[in-house]
C-alpha cells in the first residue's frame, strides 16, 4: 500500500497540501506504537493536534477500517485475559486445602524437632560458592513490560552475583525467558523449560526435581526463584525468593532475609465492583491446631521432613508459577485495554480528519461546478 | 466407625470419601489401615496406595509424600496421584523404557539422581496397572 501515490492523488486537486505523506505511512504500518518512541515518529493518536494526518480519502478510510480490526483484536484479548485469570484464580483455590494442610503438618512436626539435631540435605547451609536462579517469565508477548522486568531483575541479580564473585547458573521457565537466555550465550543455562497455559503440579515437579538434584548433588549451594508476584491487577512485582536451602520453620526468606510466613496465605480474587473488574486480596491465616499428643511416628522424624519438605518445594514453586501466570495475565490486561483506548482515540481523529476532508473536496468540487457555470453565463 | 480417606495434590482432590480399608506404601514398607486405627505420621514412597471401597479393591499410583492418619481421618498429601483408571498402559509402558534408557545413560551424580526418581514413578506406573486384586 503506497501512501505517497494516493497523496499525489489528492495533492493534484489541492497543490496547497504539504507533502508529509512519508511521516503519515511511517506512522501507518504500527498504530500501537510505544510512547518511547514517539521522539522520531509522530504518534497519530495523541499528536494529531500538533501534526494533523495527511493522507488521502481513500487511505483514510483503510486506516481507520485497519484501526477498527486492530481495537476488535485487543478487546477481545483483554477479555481472554481476564476469563483467563478467574481461571488461574481458581487453580490457586483448589490448591489451597494441600497448602493449608501441609503448613499444619509442617508446623507440628517442626515444633516436635526443635529439640532435636536435625540432619536434613534440604535445609543445609553450605557456604555458597554458586547459586541457581530459577527465571520464570511468560510464554508471550503483548503483556507490557512483564517479560522485561523479569528479564531485568534476573540481569541486575546476576550482575549483583558477579560482583560478589559467586558463580550462577540459570534455570528458564517460559518461552520469553528461554529465546532471551538463547540469545545470550555468555549467560550460563542450566535448563530451559517451557511453562503451558495453566502451571499444573507436573510442571512444578520438573523444576523442583532439577533443582532438588542440583542442590543436593551439590553442584550449587543456593537456589533462588525469581518470578513476579501478583499484587493487583494493576501492579505486580518481580521479587526473589530462596528456595533452597529450606528454612525447617516452614517459612522462605527473600534476598534481604525477610521472612514470609507460610502460615498466612494470601488469596486475591477477581470481582466485579461497579461494573469494573477489581482484585480482591484476603489474607487467611492458618489456624495450626494441634497435634494429638500420641501422635506417633512411623519412621524418624528425620525421614518425615525429608517426605515432606520435597513437597513443601513443590509447592513453593506451584504458587510462583501461578502468582506468575495471573501477573502475566493481568498485565495483558491492562496493556489490551490501553491499547483498545488508543485506538478509540486514533479513530476518533482520523474520522474527523476524514470527514473534514471529504468536506473539503465536496466543497471544492462545488465551487468548480459554480465557477464553471459562472464562466458560461 | 467409618474410615475417611482423602488424597490431596497440590492442584486437586483426588479422592474424599469413605473406604473400608486402605494399604498404603510407607518408607518403611506397606502398611493396612482399618478403622480405629493409632494416630500415626509417616512419609509416603513412590509406590502404590490401594484402596477398598464398596468391596472393591480401587489402586492409586502415589508420587510420594505424606500421610496423617488419626481420629478415622486419613489425610495423603502427596506430589501427584493418578487412579488406575486414568493412566493409558501404552504411554506408561513407554515411559518406563524411556526411564530406563535413561538411568544407563547417566553418568554424572545429579543424572543419577534424576533417573533413578524418573524410573521410580514410571515403574509404579506400569505396577498399578498390574496388580492383581
Amino acid at each position: 500500500m503506497s501512501c505517497s501515490n494516493l497523496t499525489m492523488w489528492v495533492s493534484s486537486s489541492k497543490p496547497s497540501f504539504p507533502d508529509t505523506s512519508s511521516l503519515s505511512s511511517g506512522s501507518f504500518i504500527n498504530p500501537f506504537r510505544a510512547p518511547s518512541h514517539n521522539s522520531t515518529v509522530v504518534s497519530p493518536s495523541r499528536s494529531s493536534s500538533v501534526a494533523p494526518i495527511h493522507c488521502g480519502l481513500r487511505e483514510l478510510r483503510e486506516r481507520i477500517d485497519s484501526v477498527k480490526n486492530t481495537q476488535k483484536i485487543t478487546e477481545a484479548m483483554k477479555l481472554v485475559a481476564a476469563a483467563k485469570v478467574r481461571r488461574a484464580q481458581e487453580a490457586v483455590v483448589n490448591g489451597r486445602p494441600f497448602s493449608e494442610t501441609l503448613v499444619e503438618v509442617l508446623y507440628n512436626i517442626n515444633e516436635q524437632l526443635q529439640t532435636e539435631d536435625i540432619d536434613v540435605p534440604l535445609i543445609k547451609v553450605r557456604p555458597v560458592k554458586k547459586v541457581a536462579l530459577v527465571v520464570v517469565t511468560g510464554d508471550r508477548g503483548l503483556c507490557g513490560g512483564f517479560n522485561n522486568y523479569v528479564i531485568k531483575k534476573a540481569e541486575r541479580r546476576i550482575a549483583e552475583l558477579k560482583g560478589l564473585g559467586v558463580e550462577y547458573t540459570i534455570i528458564s521457565v517460559g518461552k520469553k525467558g528461554n529465546s532471551y537466555f538463547i540469545r545470550r550465550p555468555y549467560i550460563p543455562v542450566d535448563r530451559f523449560i517451557e511453562g503451558s497455559t495453566l502451571p499444573t503440579a507436573k510442571e512444578a515437579q520438573a523444576i523442583a526435581d532439577d533443582v532438588f538434584s542440583l542442590f543436593v548433588s551439590e553442584e550449587v549451594d543456593k537456589v533462588e526463584l525469581l518470578y513476579t508476584k501478583f499484587v493487583s491487577l494493576v501492579k505486580s512485582d518481580p521479587v526473589i525468593h530462596t528456595l533452597l536451602p529450606l528454612s525447617p520453620k516452614g517459612e522462605i526468606c527473600d534476598i534481604n532475609g525477610n521472612c514470609v510466613d507460610a502460615a498466612e496465605d494470601e488469596l486475591f480474587r477477581l470481582s466485579t465492583k461497579e461494573g469494573k473488574l477489581t482484585v480482591e486480596r484476603d489474607v487467611v491465616r492458618t489456624e495450626t491446631v494441634q497435634f494429638s499428643p500420641i501422635l506417633q511416628f512411623e519412621q524418624d522424624p528425620v525421614q518425615i521432613l525429608d517426605a515432606l519438605l520435597p513437597l513443601y518445594l513443590n509447592s513453593q514453586i506451584l504458587r510462583a508459577l501461578q502468582e506468575s501466570l495471573a501477573s502475566e495475565l493481568a498485565a495483558r490486561m491492562s496493556a489490551m485495554s490501553n491499547a483498545s483506548d488508543n485506538a478509540n482515540e486514533l479513530k476518533k481523529n482520523l474520522s474527523t480528519v476524514y470527514n473534514r476532508q471529504r468536506q473539503a473536496k465536496i466543497t471544492g468540487e462545488i465551487l468548480e461546478i459554480v465557477a464553471g457555470a459562472e464562466a458560461l453565463v | 466407625m467409618t474410615l475417611n480417606l482423602c488424597v490431596l495434590t497440590p492442584n486437586r482432590i483426588v479422592w474424599d470419601s469413605e473406604v473400608k480399608e486402605i494399604i498404603l506404601s510407607t518408607n518403611s514398607g506397606q502398611i493396612g489401615v482399618l478403622p480405629n486405627h493409632a494416630p500415626i505420621a509417616t512419609a509416603v514412597d513412590i509406590g502404590i496406595l490401594r484402596i477398598r471401597f464398596n468391596d472393591q479393591w480401587l489402586t492409586m499410583a502415589l508420587m510420594g509424600g505424606f500421610a496423617r492418619i488419626g481420629n478415622n481421618e486419613i489425610t495423603v498429601l502427596v506430589n501427584d496421584a493418578e487412579k488406575s483408571s486414568d493412566i493409558d498402559p501404552q504411554e506408561a509402558q513407554q515411559t518406563l523404557e524411556i526411564a530406563e534408557a535413561g538411568l544407563r545413560k547417566a553418568e554424572s551424580k545429579r543424572q543419577t539422581i534424576e533417573a533413578n526418581l524418573a524410573l521410580r514413578r514410571a515403574r509404579t506406573r506400569v505396577e498399578v496397572l498390574n496388580v492383581i486384586s
